[in-house]
């Protein structure tokens, strides 16, 4: 076998070694996340700490390591903590965040932070148009506008610490 | 860090959200009670009349009680109490929504038709 081949194995092995490693820090945070007490009763808002290691993994590892530790932090808490209910929000909104913030990625004339505003909203829609359907009432839109604002500020903050973590962590350019 | 396409991005959604925030704000001063349990209409009450409406479903209870023309989830067996310490509603524009045990509680104006107010996302 070449070196270039050996090379491209290794590689390979580091990416699925540092992902497994983020899918472990999403689970935590996601965890920590539960603990923090949010000072209003609405359901849907929160920080989004677990949006900071997928932001990293979209911009480090790829659209499909990021997939796969989205989807691993998901079904593992999920069945840890939430139960299916938990699961289904979660999938709504976590992969509509991590598409919108992909492609957004990929446009290349945005920002982490824009990213991750826009990955906030989607994030709250995906939940809401889910509660939507589970509820069978449309006019639970009515939270929209306040969860779109909440999206927009948890997921501003949110761009602001990974863009602060990756110029902290520039050696985890692969 | 910031570029212009997010300074943009963030004008637009911001200008959305305000959009659909006046759009649901058109509230009207409802006088029946609708309450729905997993989309289908579970009861109506009348808002002016105070009584507690004891709601069982799928092994869950909730009370609602309606009380000086409004009403409040007085009591759930949810795990989140999200329902409970929304508060009591008096406008149409407002709902109560259990989510764990799919409760809704609504005002409706059975003048107006009791028509459900449909904002696009």
């Amino acid at each position: 076998m070449s070196s270039q081949a050996d090379r491209s194995y290794a590689l390979r092995t580091k990416k699925m070694a540092l992902s497994a490693i983020l899918a472990a820090l999403a689970m935590i945070l996601s965890y920590v996340e539960a603990m923090v007490p949010m000072p209003v009763p609405i359901p849907g808002i929160k920080l989004g700490l677990a949006n900071l290691v997928i932001l990293l993994a979209i911009y480090r590892l790829g659209f499909k390591y990021a997939l796969a530790i989205n989807c691993i932090r998901i079904f593992v808490t999920g069945l840890l903590f939430t139960g299916v209910f938990g699961i289904l929000y979660s999938l709504a909104g976590g992969l509509l965040s991590l598409l919108v913030m992909y492609l957004l990625y990929r446009t290349e004339i945005f920002s982490m932070v824009g990213a991750s505003m826009a990955g906030g909203v989607a994030h709250n829609l995906g939940q809401l148009l889910t509660a939507c359907l589970i509820m069978s009432n449309i006019r639970l839109m009515s939270y929209f506008a306040v969860l779109l604002f909440a999206g927009m500020g948890s997921g501003i903050l949110m761009g602001i610490v990974a863009w602060l973590v990756c110029q902290r962590l520039p050696h985890l350019k692969i | 860090m910031i570029k212009k396409a997010d300074i943009a991005l963030f004008f637009l959604l911001l200008a959305a959200g305000l959009v659909v925030s006046f759009a649901s704000l058109s509230a009207d001063t409802g006088d029946k009670v609708l309450i729905t349990v997993s989309g289908e209409t579970y009861g109506t009450y009348d808002l002016s009349k105070d009584q507690t409406i004891h709601v069982s479903h799928d092994g869950h209870t909730n009370n609602i009680t309606i009380k000086d023309g409004s009403v409040s989830m007085s009591y759930s067996d949810c795990a989140n109490q999200v329902c409970v310490h929304t508060g009591a509603i008096s406008q149409t524009k407002d709902s109560i929504v259990c989510l764990p045990n799919r409760v809704m509680v609504e005002i409706i104006d059975s003048k107006a038709g009791g028509d459900v107010d449909v904002i696009s996302g």
